[in-house]
């Protein structure tokens, strides 16, 4: 079997429109990013592995891509884009006064099961905010998640917000080995309503009980905060969630919002205030980001930040798809004339009219009716005339 | 948005206890008692949407979101995992995985790697790197009680639910890998945008399954 003529499982040749969708998403995107001051940065496809074992970070080592280079060194093919601009950040950009806000258009590899219908190249436009401490950068981050879908045309999406530090806190307040947390973190990852409750069954005089019972299905609305306070009682990350809240709602932000405080994914890696944004049509997030303020560190240089990513293949899935214009108008033209024919084609909208090659006006004839152009322009020395199709 | 959700079954033995377990909860069913030639079935009275599905497949449509909810046993969410959340475990198809090999054959007593026979791979793999073991493993598709017999395996790890079969075949379960039962599981994105009506579905059968409990 020889594979020249087939894409590798996971990828794709994407033609004309879907190119024309993508492009028109991320156009979307940059231009909210560029507007809010963000600057573009990019970093390369190829990286050494030993970048993204830093500080949690959630990519499984059997979903990158991996290269041995000549030396011997294992490099794989960036499967996310964070840890390299959480590098930039550390090295490159050492002098710079923070805030940094970074913003980047790339290709992610993932590989994906064996016929799962997944792509291995995720082509993402996200967003990082270097040495954003404390409120009012979750607020920037969080009103620009919204603001993105929004830019991209979408409706009807949630953005939903959750805090690593309220899971944490409940679980620092149960007499339980780590092995046990762990255990629980995934149950309610995964809202295992039932077995959740069958875990907690024997703990259930120990204080944090009752919040942690009903953690998974703490999700929904601003009401799942007054919810989870009246369980758990006073708590940092709930309160800074509600207040949080009542900016953004007081900013035009609060319809788009909703509160899942089960988000307990990826817990060694986020540090604060966590988000996801769903979009109807879409089977999975569209947009995952938070605050992840212990990984710039383990480059060098101590930095909080917060950012988030949107599958911006995926978000232009959720849109009409565009309809390309086609050919309406062929050039038939004589040597001498390739300034008047250039002048012509350029002259109209892009992809409706294009050169003919040919010699002879009847294949120029032919050709624009395999086209389906209705007219060719005819175009001789001093002289020029349409034939009509 | 109150488009019907949509619920994929997993064909065979599991569709009769939930159909079973939807008629309790007040849902007509009739639909997909008859189906005929229709592959998407409405019930009247719910709005819901039920298609029938081999279990992986349940499992793949629920992921892709195509259906929001589904039906289907443990032992499918176990070999196949994935990104979804399994919300309850609804209490019928229950049986165990176990760990069987030849009566009279000591498996553990040897230095030489063993090798399991399984229909279920990744179940198989996941259970001995617990334990910190390697082992081949070896897919079987069909009656995996005769990769022992034949001498291919010295165990299997497979469903039991009497322990009959594995009787008369001269083997014995000498260890449990995991418990099974059929689960409602329930896409992520659908879960976040249609909150109310899967509640209003999940609490349905959770009061259900508790009047069933309070009758056992």
């Amino acid at each position: 079997m020889k594979y020249s003529i087939n894409t590798p499982e996971g990828t794709r040749d994407r033609l004309f429109a879907e190119c024309h969708d993508r492009r028109s998403a991320q156009a979307a995107l940059t231009d909210l990013f560029l507007r809010r001051g963000y600057a573009e940065v990019s970093t390369p496809e190829v990286e050494f592995y030993d970048l993204f074992l830093q500080s949690g970070n959630p990519v499984p080592q059997e979903a990158m891509l991996k290269i041995i280079d000549r030396s011997g060194k294992i490099m794989v093919m960036r499967p996310d884009c964070t840890a390299p601009i959480a590098r930039v950040a550390a090295t490159k950009l050492k002098g710079l006064p923070l805030p940094q806000r970074l913003y980047y258009t790339e290709t992610v590899f993932r590989s994906d099961g064996e016929h799962r219908g997944g792509s291995s190249e995720i082509a993402q436009c996200g967003v990082e905010l270097i040495g954003g401490a404390g409120k009012r950068a979750d607020l920037e981050m969080i009103a620009m998640a919204v603001d993105a879908l929004r830019s991209c045309g979408l409706a009807r999406f949630h953005i939903e917000l959750g805090h690593a530090g309220f899971f944490r806190s409940l679980a620092a307040r149960m007499d339980m080995a780590q092995s046990q947390i762990e255990e629980m973190r995934t149950l309610i990852e995964g809202k295992n309503f039932a077995a959740l409750g069958d875990f907690l069954e024997p703990c259930r005089d120990q204080p944090a009980c009752a919040a942690l019972k009903r953690l998974s299905r703490l999700f929904g609305g601003a009401e799942v905060l007054e919810e989870a306070q009246a369980l758990a009682g006073e708590n940092e990350a709930l309160s800074y969630l509600k207040a949080l809240y009542e900016t953004l709602n007081g900013a035009g932000y609060g319809p788009y919002l909703r509160f899942d405080l089960g988000l307990v994914h990826q817990i060694d890696y986020y540090t604060g205030v966590v988000f996801r944004g769903y979009v109807e049509g879409a089977g999975d997030a569209v947009l995952s980001g938070g605050r992840y303020d212990s990984l710039v560190a383990s480059f060098g240089r101590p930095a909080p930040a917060t950012g988030f990513a949107v599958d911006v293949d995926a978000v232009a899935r959720c849109r009409p798809s565009a309809e390309l214009p086609g050919v309406t108008m062929v050039v038939h033209f004589e040597d001498s004339e390739l300034d008047r024919a250039l002048a012509a084609v350029d002259g109209r909208s892009p992809g409706t009219c294009e050169l003919s090659h040919c010699a002879a006006l009847e294949d120029t004839l032919a050709l624009a009716r395999a086209k389906g152009a209705k007219r060719v322009l005819v175009l001789e020395p001093g002289r020029e005339r349409t034939v009509e199709l | 948005m109150s488009q019907n959700l949509r619920i994929a079954l997993t064909k065979g033995r599991l569709q009769d206890k939930s159909v079973a377990l939807f008629e309790a909860m007040g849902l007509d069913c009739s639909p997909i008692q008859k189906p005929g030639r229709r592959l998407v079935h409405t019930l009247p009275n719910y709005p819901l949407e039920a298609v029938l599905a081999k279990a992986p497949d349940v499992i793949t449509y629920v992921e892709h979101g195509v259906c929001d909810l589904g039906i289907v046993g443990k032992d499918t969410i176990l070999e196949q995992g994935r990104s979804f959340y399994e919300v309850l475990d609804l209490g019928f198809g229950r049986c165990r995985f176990a760990l069987a090999v030849r009566e009279g054959s000591d498996f553990y007593d040897t230095y030489k790697t063993r090798r399991i026979a399984s229909k279920y791979p990744n179940v198989t793999r996941v259970f001995f790197e617990r334990k910190g073991m390697d082992v081949d493993i070896i897919k079987i598709e069909g009656s995996v009680e005769l990769a022992p017999i034949l001498g291919l395996a010295d165990g299997i790890v497979d469903i039991v639910e009497t322990g009959a079969t594995l009787r008369e075949n001269g083997l014995v379960p000498i260890e449990e890998v995991a418990q099974v039962s059929a689960r409602l599981i329930v896409n992520t994105a659908s879960m976040k945008l249609h909150k109310t009506q899967i509640e209003d579905f999940i609490g349905r059968c959770e009061a259900e399954l508790e009047k069933r409990r309070n009758q056992a």
